[in-house]
């Protein structure tokens, strides 16, 4: 019970970190990006194209997490059984 | 995690040549469908090109204006080598944006939202950016190109650079099939958000969430599909870009 107790609150929390983190990185970059291209509009093209591929990268973290997540999910009983055992 | 689904290509599962099934049980959805958008580029491609005219109209100026613009993009990378390669990156560039779009269609499964289908691309680039480093480089070269520029600190940079080598399929794959998956996982979970959560008695006031919630995420999915597609071979570009040997270097 305390094993499906730890995965549950392990896989909330997992995720919810990783996006949190995700979103302080990716608006770092963005506020980076928007000055940038505040201070030298012909750089914009540029800019843009780097920012695409740094918010990729950042994401992909997040996402590992995400896959993490949707495996520990796997891990998870139905609902019914769990109630039949506490019966 | 959620229940398997039939598509639109479910029926071939059902088909038999001569006693043996024509595609096996333990062959996943996702291939069918990746035939299927291999089918209709070729197909596309073929009648757009058919007869070209020198100032083009319709499909043909369509398929021009892909080629076009993508060309640029790979020339911004790998500055003057972008025409040897264009081939192969407009190609996975192109094949992946459609296969990432597949799951919006009703009916229809994305091939990307299998992990399978974005390892063996991530192996395909993987596999052609070592085979090219050797081939640009020569074997002991590429080798070198491991250990940095300061010999006695070879052990410690070698297996960094291996492993930073073997993270980039990962990386990719996991990124393509982490993104395409959610955005296809959450868009049939807003779909039947009415059916399931409102039948149990919370009423006629929300039955029409789905219709209003999923079109913004399939025009979300739109967008992020587009992006993921042109970050996959974009980073193909750049992995290439890297073993190879420029004049000067394209200005990122």
């Amino acid at each position: 019970m305390l094993y499906l107790f730890g995965l549950v609150l392990t896989t909330g929390f997992a995720v919810a970190v990783a996006a949190f983190a995700g979103a302080l990185g990716q608006s770092r970059a963005v506020a980076a990006a928007l000055e940038g291209a505040a201070r030298q509009p012909e750089a914009t093209g540029n800019i843009q194209r780097l920012l695409i591929i740094g918010l990729a990268f950042i994401e992909s973290l997040t996402l590992y997490v995400l896959v993490i997540g949707f495996l520990l999910l796997g891990k998870l009983p139905n609902t019914a059984d769990i109630v039949k055992l506490l019966r | 995690m959620h229940a398997e689904h039939g598509s639109w290509l479910t029926w071939l599962y059902e088909i038999r040549v001569g006693g043996h099934p024509l595609v096996p049980d333990w062959v996943p959805e996702a291939v069918p469908f990746a035939v299927l958008v291999i089918l209709a580029l070729s197909v596309l491609v073929r009648i757009g090109m058919r007869r070209p005219q020198r100032i083009p109209r319709g499909l043909q100026s369509l398929v021009e204006w892909v080629f076009v613009a993508l060309g640029n993009a790979w020339r911004a990378i790998l500055g003057d080598q972008a025409r040897r390669f264009s081939p192969f990156l407009s190609t996975l560039f192109i094949y992946i944006l459609l296969m990432n779009w597949c799951g919006l269609v009703p009916g229809f499964k994305s091939p990307t939202a299998n992990l399978n289908t974005t390892v063996a691309l991530a192996l395909i680039v993987f596999g052609v950016v070592q085979i090219y480093g050797v081939i640009e480089n020569g074997l002991l070269g590429y080798a070198k190109h491991f250990t940095g520029d300061i010999w006695w600190m070879a052990p410690l940079m070698l297996p960094i650079h291996i492993v930073g080598e073997l993270a980039r399929p990962l990386s990719l794959s996991l990124r393509l099939f982490g993104n395409v998956n959610s955005e296809d996982t959450i868009v049939m979970v807003l779909i039947t958000l009415g059916t399931v959560l409102f039948s149990r008695g919370l009423g006629g006031l929300m039955e029409g969430a789905p219709s209003v919630l999923a079109p913004l995420m399939i025009a979300m999915a739109l967008f992020t599909g587009l992006v993921q597609a042109y970050i996959f071979s974009v980073l193909a570009a750049v992995y290439l870009a890297g073993v190879m040997h420029e004049e000067e270097h394209a200005s990122a």
